[in-house]
């Protein structure tokens, strides 16, 4: 059996059954997948529409074509519209196979309209990346049962991949020197003046206090962080991915309190692919209710 | 499902993959939602935000004077209490070259028509950098003040700082 072959199995369990939780399951990951994507769309799009002007740093198709008409007209809160619309119908499996793709499409416009001030976030990247699996896998595996498979499957490779793809871009941009704790604390004075100048004013949790007292507690800290993103490609693993999960929510934790930086949609995605949730459901629920088996 | 499925899975991925590299690639490792995550790779640098801060009862003899951090006189004005994300702001205020009649009215704009009243607010830079082996410095560097009906940049800067303006900015 080649590798490839063995990681397919690893990702997509095809010698197993669909069971009752697992289409539970994956409608309810689906509904979370939705409810965010339309959240971030109008967030975004009223955002854009009230505070927007001009392009500061063109991200994405956003450098090819001009986001700047998104800035008035409505036509941002339009294609949050459109967005809603296009998922609520997705989600339903009311129209066409390639109609998730039609709202990554327009998600990433969203995105890069509303982010084209200068900031580059990361935490709403596990939604689209999911948005993306669900577009791949109702256009290539419409099947009922290939489908959740692929989807779940898919978005593990890609948050294993992002991680671990995280920890080379510091190794390569910075070197084996990446952990000095006083990186940390230039991070730390960073984080605090964004929260003092939101606020007007700030207070270092006990964490901080530990970090800016200690060179080495603030490296040992880094040091934890980076060796964890490394083994972010280990979800791609069926046994060991609870663990890895649990240990990257752990990291995130770290980075909210050392940094200020929350991911709190990102962190509710881990825990839910992360864990088995289907053996939990399969407990309570012996048949798949009819009306997902529908939408499914 | 059998094994015929895991392998085309697997080789969707890969083209996935491809296309993923194909387009972070020539876009600085970001194509939203694709990315490198190239967050925090470059350590140790020293970086730049930006703060507003009540000036309101300072001398004007005092106005223009850079500040460490921790001797701070004056009360930073919460630009989120505006509605203004304040990542949006610090980018705004680093990034930009040339401030254009359209930048500066846009400036001022940002905190609506009348929140600045009677007060006078000081747009600053603030920048952060290792000093030796153990310790951050954080200095705060006046760059324009906002009045109810004027904009005014800092003289003791170089005109580059502002695009090549140097006159008081109406």
């Amino acid at each position: 059996m080649k590798w490839t072959e063995k990681l397919g199995n690893q990702l997509f369990e095809p010698g197993r059954d669909q069971s009752p939780g697992e289409v539970v399951f994956f409608k309810l990951f689906e509904l979370f997948v939705i409810f965010y994507t339309i959240k971030f769309a109008w967030e975004w799009g009223i955002y854009t529409e009230l505070r927007n002007f001009e392009v500061v740093l063109p991200l994405g198709l956003a450098k090819y074509i001009d986001v700047s008409i998104f800035f008035e007209n409505q036509l941002a809160i339009i294609n949050a519209s459109f967005i809603t619309l296009l998922s609520i119908m997705s989600y339903l499996r009311l129209g066409y196979r390639w109609q998730y793709m039609v709202v990554m499409v327009l998600f990433h416009v969203q995105y890069v309209a509303r982010f084209s001030q200068g900031e580059i976030p990361h935490s709403q990247n596990l939604i689209g990346m999911a948005v993306l699996c669900f577009a791949i896998g109702a256009i290539f595996f419409p099947d009922k049962k290939k489908m959740p498979r692929f989807v779940m499957g898919s978005i593990i490779f890609f948050i294993g991949l992002g991680y671990t793809s995280a920890f080379f871009a510091k190794l390569i941009g910075t070197g084996l020197s990446w952990n000095d704790g006083r990186h940390l604390w230039l991070w730390i004075g960073e984080k605090s003046i964004d929260i003092l100048s939101r606020e007007g004013e700030y207070a270092p949790n006990f964490l901080q206090l530990m970090a800016l007292k200690s060179t080495f507690i603030a490296s040992v800290i880094l040091l934890i962080g980076w060796l964890t993103e490394l083994i972010g490609f280990t979800m791609w693993f069926k046994k060991i991915r609870p663990f890895t999960t649990l240990m990257l929510i752990g990291m995130h934790i770290g980075i909210t309190m050392t940094m200020n930086i929350r991911f709190d949609a990102f962190v509710m995605q881990l825990i839910l692919v992360g864990f088995p949730w289907y053996i939990l459901l399969d407990r309570y629920i012996k048949s798949t209710p009819d009306l997902l088996k529908r939408i499914v | 499902m059998d094994s015929s499925f895991s392998k085309r899975g697997i080789k969707i991925i890969g083209a996935t993959l491809l296309v993923y590299a194909l387009l972070v690639a020539p876009h600085e490792g970001e194509f939203w939602p694709l990315s490198i995550y190239p967050m925090f790779s470059q350590a140790g640098n020293p970086w730049t935000r930006a703060m507003v801060l009540d000036v309101s009862s300072k001398s004007d003899a005092d106005l223009w004077e850079t500040q460490l951090l921790q001797n701070r006189d004056s009360d930073v004005v919460a630009v989120g209490d505006y509605g203004v994300d304040q990542i949006d702001f610090s980018n705004f205020i680093v990034k930009t070259r040339e401030w254009t009649d359209s930048r500066r009215q846009a400036l001022k704009d940002m905190f609506g028509p009348s929140s600045i009243s009677e007060g006078r607010w000081m747009v600053s830079k603030v920048r952060g950098e290792l000093i030796g082996r153990d310790s951050v410095s954080i200095e705060i560097t006046p760059f324009i003040l906002l009045t109810a009906d004027s904009t005014f940049i800092n003289p003791n800067l170089p005109a580059s700082e502002y695009g090549g303006l140097t006159n008081e900015m109406d």
